[in-house]
């Protein structure tokens, strides 16, 4: 545990000692406020309901965790750390859990930084503050499984640019595949297994104020799948 | 103390090293020499446990990189040929992470916060006191090692070529590691800075086992116990830097060079002086001014030894009415003995 704090540590400070950590958090941030208070017009509908806010989450986060994980192993291997890594007393679990962890810390310093925004909304009306809390949680699930995607795929690629297309592309995928199934109507098992994959459906009842074990379970067997998958492709590089 | 046992390595079906065995004893330096890509980066990566050897073994103080890689690595200091460091972290933060990642003691305010909630109090809070002091006498000693005073609140980035090549030894060099292995490890650094840093391995290397590898030869000679030449993956030489070049057959040379008395020196010819006693051959017979000749001369290996070459020399040149301006014995130096080596190999 000492040893993924450690690199976890080191990565935060690599982050906020560089503008791109500030700058991706402010861009999430702009983008949903955008969308809250100007798309979906939060004032004019009248209505104290963040449910749009915290749906648009899983489309916002294929963007924003790549933005977070690309540079996590590109960016070692760019400036040769990788093999320093991979030569200090750490195993490769603890390397692929503390890069996790960071990832995921600054994508939870971003969530927690949109606290205002429905704390300035519940001055226009009543919320139900269990439902605030499951939506939260929600995000931080969901935000977890993307990281753990994002964490996978830079550890595949060769730079920085092609872990955040490739991070991009298979957390749309993961999240609209939900949409599919509607679309081509397709139905019964197909429909279940599309819905059963997708980062979004799963997210859907906890934006309604529901926690369902299912779902928990399908996030955070999702993290620990691709974390494992990048761990595995750490070892076996030992071999090649 | 490190022990390879035929170890081979490919990548990808290529294979880099071809079966490759030596030992290093601990309190020596041993250097690996040899052209790009015959290998010595692999057998440092399989060293520090970053690849696992396709065949053979690979064995340091006692345990096998394959075993227990993480015993070895916490063994093990390495300074990798592309020096690894964090470009936006200063140069404090980036030893407090291999401090860190070194397990070295806790960092004081760590320290602090565990012992404040430790219920056994004194001890706990003394031992924490003790593991912070000796954590912040690590980075002192390895910041002072690599002369890199003042330079503790620079950011990595802005530091000189030279300044993050001390900065990445000093990263070796932090846990005080009975092993250190160092890829090139005075590339980019001046004549001076390249002086102490040799200073520096060479005092390591007094109570550690030390491999480095180079293409600079006069550091082998500066600093190493022992050298094994590398080519194509394979040993080309191995021993001592003064051993491997009288190893070599017909390694010895007399350089010579004679001014006529008077007039000029046409009349000595290659002949006369290839039949002198205790001479091989004549490699080069050149005349330098209408007076002056020069020529070198190989001695046969079995007379290497033999104390009377120049005197005969001697006496033959001043029977001739010569006089002798330059005798001097040569030995092949590491370079042409490299270029002679691995030179070999491209014939195939």
């Amino acid at each position: 545990m000492k040893n993924v704090l450690a690199i976890a540590k080191r990565e935060i400070r690599s982050a906020f000692n560089s503008p791109v950590a500030y700058a991706v958090i402010l861009g999430y941030l702009l983008f949903t406020g955008i969308y809250l208070y100007f798309i979906r017009g939060f004032y004019v509908a009248g209505q104290a309901d963040l449910r749009d806010y915290f749906t648009v989450m899983p489309l916002v986060f294929a963007f924003l965790v790549p933005a977070l994980t690309m540079r996590s192993w590109a960016e070692e291997r760019r400036l040769g750390t990788y093999e320093l890594l991979l030569t200090l007393p750490f195993t490769e679990g603890q390397l692929v859990l503390g890069k996790f962890l960071s990832s995921f810390a600054l994508a939870a310093i971003a969530v927690a930084l949109t606290i205002p925004v429905p704390l300035t909304a519940s001055m226009l009306g009543s919320f139900d503050a269990g439902i605030l809390v499951t939506q939260y949680l929600g995000v931080l699930l969901e935000a977890a499984a993307a990281v753990a995607v994002g964490e996978w795929i830079s550890s595949l690629a060769k730079n920085q640019v092609s872990a955040f297309v490739g991070s991009v592309l298979a957390l749309l995928c993961l999240v609209l595949v939900d949409r599919v199934s509607g679309f081509f109507g397709a139905q019964g098992l197909a429909a279940g297994l599309l819905n059963w994959l997708s980062l979004a459906f799963h997210y859907d009842s906890f934006s309604r104020g529901v926690v369902d074990t299912r779902d928990l379970a399908y996030y955070l067997s999702a993290s620990v799948l691709f974390l494992y998958l990048a761990s595995w492709g750490l070892t076996r590089r030992k071999w090649s | 103390m490190i022990e390879l046992r035929e170890l081979r390595k490919s990548y990808g079906g290529v294979e880099a090293v071809h079966g490759v065995s030596f030992t290093a004893e601990t309190g020596s330096v041993l250097g690996l020499l040899g052209p790009n890509g015959a290998g010595k980066t692999t057998i440092m990566k399989v060293l520090t446990g970053y690849h696992f050897p396709s065949s053979g073994k690979a064995v340091v103080d006692g345990i096998d990189v394959e075993e227990d890689p993480i015993a070895v690595k916490s063994r093990v200091g390495y300074l990798p040929e592309s020096v690894p460091l964090y470009q936006d972290l200063t140069v404090a933060e980036y030893l407090d992470f291999i401090a860190d990642a070194r397990g070295l003691g806790s960092s004081a305010k760590a320290g602090r916060a565990t012992a404040g909630a430790a219920e056994t109090g004194e001890r706990a809070r003394a031992i924490e006191r003790a593991r912070a002091i000796e954590r912040a006498r690590a980075i002192e000693r390895a910041i002072g090692a690599c002369g890199l005073e003042g330079f503790y609140r620079k950011k990595v980035e802005e530091l000189s070529k030279g300044y993050r090549q001390r900065l990445g030894l000093a990263q070796a060099i932090l846990h005080d590691p009975p092993i250190l292995i160092l890829d090139e490890p005075t590339t980019g650094l001046d004549p001076n800075q390249i002086i102490e840093i040799r200073e520096l391995i060479k005092s390591l290397g007094e109570s550690k086992t030390v491999i480095l590898s180079t293409h600079i030869l006069q550091e082998v000679e500066a600093i190493c116990s022992n050298v094994i030449i590398l080519n194509e993956g394979r040993v080309a030489a191995q021993g001592a830097p003064s051993e491997i070049g009288k190893a070599l057959k017909g390694e010895e040379r007399i350089r010579l060079r004679l001014k006529a008395a008077r007039g000029s020196a046409e009349g000595l010819d290659r002949e006369a002086l290839s039949s002198l006693p205790g001479l091989r051959s004549v490699s080069s017979f050149r005349a330098e001014s209408p007076a002056v000749l020069a020529a070198e001369i190989a001695m046969p290996p079995a007379d290497a030894e033999a104390p009377d070459v120049g005197e005969t020399i001697f006496d033959w040149a001043v029977s001739r009415g010569y006089k002798v301006l330059e005798l001097e014995r040569h030995r092949l130096s590491l370079e042409e003995i490299f270029v002679k080596l691995t030179s070999e190999g491209e014939g195939r």
